[in-house]
């Protein structure tokens, strides 16, 4: 079995008409073992910035603090506030460090663009490959069911409210057909003035 | 002839040497639908060591079988007869192929069986041994007892024991000498017990079980404590999940007493937890 | 010492190692299946790519096997096994038909399907099976099989190298889960037709085994009928 697939979770981001989105279930496991059912994989990097950190667990919190650390040390020094894209560039060059001992995580990121507010997705993998699609990113050990899901579900243009239902289906049924992620989701709808948290009530078995 | 029959040993009588002269090809591809327990033999020596060899393709990507797996299912006797509770989700690898599986089988009106392990070797033996239960019945004009058909099933098993096949089953029962209940698995293991749990989930409905069992446990006592015991281990086991049934085994035959989605169930338990808090 | 064998890994011609040889029986030749029953009907569809790896074999090749008036077999996976696994059970169909004078029932085909794979336990067919039909009441119904013979009826499934891409996505639109208000109207043969060919779509955007095009059987009283219908081709 691959170590990606230890703890199990489930991350997904969506663009929207000057919005995105970004979700993950709230599972920690070991193996088969549900071990808690409140861990968080998405993590606020600023106002309009958020990364997820699909894979091993005690990765998904070093890269966490790591990221943090030198998000920290970039804003003391530029004093501004780092983009999504800088901040994506910035992880894939951590990852890419440990080529050969690699962080097992496939981080995610969401945001919106200082500025002009652009929506901004991307994800990679675990050593900091990039890919930037126009449309959804997808993570994880449901990452097969989300593809489908989204593929399906996905529309351009889509509002903040329809954004939430789209990624929140998505989601839920992607992770009830993989056995070792679900137990719960939390969605982050990203706007220009607001950020939106919401749990979501799912099947818990 | 009947005997011959049961032990498994091939019959060269009239009928089916006629058969095996004129061979027309076709019945060497499916020789058990005659004898449940004829299987193809594989093409090489030493099925659990020889047989990975085999699963990668020409260009050396792996293929992957994945069977249908995972499970809790739980069964105890108390004063009212056995109860048998089960979980409904089939797993290959980390897929969830199935929420709605059937995890007892219905052997007949007296005999029910649980699956936990390989789903396709719990179904097929279990079938193989509800034909062999129903011969006996014709022949001896009585119902066979559970501990006759549980070593039925052990025997048959243990003769493709090294193979790979993958299975723990509970088989409960009314016979003669009142309510049973057996274990048996694929390992040719056979016993008779009050509590038993098998599968991924069993741990976790073994906590629930223990701390609420005795003997005298009313019906709906009985009920309540399979149901919660399979939910709180659908709750913890990935590999267990769906829907909750819950069987009972009377002297009367077996009776379904219902089957509850662990969502609702989940829900139920949070609400009524939540009130006991408050008060 | 350490750089012979090290060398051996990177140069096979100059090993002086025995050979060693191994058959490769098995081959994953992709594809999907996907089938919804309705009421008084069902629809199966399969995609018509035959690969192997990253080469294609055929864009245009039939994954569903009629076995009765009212029963089709949908396979993917290894495409030998399917074609051996077809022929034996068609021949078991037609045994049953001179011997009993009628036609076998899906059910009974869905079960003797099942028993064919076990046989095979040791040795399995790599296949994923969905077997497809009307049953002894008219009602549309879908089996869904493991490599092993593990049968289970459903009303809804996909299978093969999509199969985990697709089925969430069924369960969602057809089997009505997590949604807030389910909807209590039957399946209507067009509703199913739009979202066979839509589950389609999504699995030829993200799975490089399926493409091509679909072809689609929908299994009434009537009798079968055959559609098309094309997808991307790369």
């Amino acid at each position: 079995m691959s170590i990606l697939a230890y703890n199990g979770g489930a991350m997904v981001a969506m663009k929207g008409e000057n919005c995105v989105a970004i979700a993950a279930d709230r599972r920690f496991g070991i193996q088969a073992q549900t071990v808690a059912t409140n861990f968080e994989k998405v993590f606020e990097m600023g106002p309009h910035l958020f990364v997820g950190l699909p894979g091993l667990a005690t990765d998904t919190q070093t890269v966490m603090e790591k990221l943090r650390f030198r998000k920290n040390l970039y804003e003391l020094k530029e004093n501004r506030r780092i983009s999504p894209k800088v901040f994506a560039a910035m992880i894939s060059n951590m990852l890419y460090e440990k080529r050969f001992g690699p962080f097992f995580v496939e981080p995610v990121v969401a945001g919106l663009m200082p500025g002009t507010f652009e929506p901004y997705i991307c994800n990679m993998d675990l050593i900091g490959c990039i890919n930037q699609p126009t449309d959804f990113v997808v993570g994880g050990t449901a990452s097969a069911q989300l593809y489908g899901m989204c593929e399906a579900l996905w529309e351009p243009n889509l509002g903040p409210d329809d954004l939430f239902e789209t990624i929140s289906q998505a989601l839920m049924n992607a992770f009830d057909r993989d056995a070792i992620s679900g137990w719960g989701a939390t969605v982050y709808i990203i706007e220009k003035d607001k950020v939106t948290v919401k749990n979501l009530k799912t099947r818990m078995d | 002839m009947s005997l011959e029959e049961i032990c498994g040993i091939p019959q060269y009588n009239s009928l089916d040497y006629e058969r095996l002269m004129h061979d027309d090809g076709l019945s060497r591809y499916c020789r058990n639908f005659d004898n449940g327990m004829d299987l193809a033999v594989p093409p090489f020596l030493n099925q659990s060591n020889n047989f990975a060899k085999f699963t990668k393709d020409d260009s050396g990507r792996e293929i992957k079988i994945n069977f249908d797996h995972g499970t809790t299912t739980l069964g105890f006797m108390y004063k009212g007869g056995v109860v048998l509770a089960v979980d409904s989700r089939a797993t290959g690898g980390q897929f969830i192929g199935s929420q709605t599986m059937k995890k007892i089988v219905e052997i007949n009106d007296f005999l029910l069986g649980t699956l936990a392990g390989g789903a396709a070797d719990c179904v097929y033996w279990d079938r193989v041994l509800a034909k062999q239960c129903r011969m006996y019945e014709l022949r001896n004009r009585e119902r066979i007892s559970v501990a006759a058909a549980s070593k039925l099933m052990a025997n048959m098993v243990y003769n493709y024991k090294g193979m790979g096949l993958s299975m723990g089953m509970m088989l409960a029962g009314w016979d003669k000498r009142g309510p049973q209940l057996y274990y048996v698995d694929s390992e040719g293991l056979r016993t008779p017990g009050k509590v038993f749990s098998v599968g991924s989930g069993s741990i976790y409905a073994f906590g629930v079980l223990d701390s609420g069992y005795k003997w005298d446990l009313t019906d709906e006592e009985a009920y309540d404590l399979g149901r919660r015991s399979i939910y709180h281990a659908t709750h913890r086991d990935a590999y267990s999940g769906g829907i909750v049934r819950v069987y009972h085994m009377k002297e009367t035959g077996w009776e379904l007493i219902d089957n509850n989605d662990c969502n609702d169930l989940h829900y139920k338990y949070q609400e009524e937890k939540s009130k006991e808090g408050g008060a | 010492m350490m750089m012979q064998t090290e060398m051996n890994a990177y140069y096979p011609d100059y090993s002086t190692a025995p050979i060693q040889r191994q058959i490769n029986p098995y081959a994953d030749n992709g594809g999907s299946v996907v089938a919804i029953a309705g009421n008084d009907f069902v629809v199966v569809g399969a995609d018509t790519r035959l690969s192997s790896g990253f080469s294609i074999y055929t864009r245009n090749q039939n994954k569903l096997f009629p076995m009765s008036d009212t029963t089709v077999l949908g396979c993917a996976g290894c495409w030998c096994d399917t074609l051996t696994l077809t022929r034996i059970l068609k021949s078991r169909m037609q045994m049953y038909q001179q011997e009993h004078n009628k036609q076998m029932s899906t059910t009974a085909c869905a079960q003797m399907l099942s028993t064919m794979l076990y046989y095979k336990r040791f040795f399995p067919y790599y296949i994923s099976n969905i077997l497809v039909g009307l049953d002894n009441e008219g009602k549309g119904c879908v089996y869904s099989y493991d490599p092993i013979g593990h049968c289970e009826k459903a009303t809804y499934r996909a299978g093969g190298s999509a199969g985990a891409l697709l089925q969430p996505l069924l369960d969602n639109q057809i089997g009505q889960k997590n949604l807030v208000k389910p909807s209590s109207e039957d399946l209507s043969q067009e509703k199913a037709l739009a979202i066979l060919k839509d589950v389609f779509i999504a699995a030829a955007e993200r799975d490089i085994y399926t493409g091509d095009s679909v072809l689609i059987n929908i299994i009434t009283k009537d009798g079968t009928k055959v559609e098309t219908f094309e997808l991307r081709k790369d």
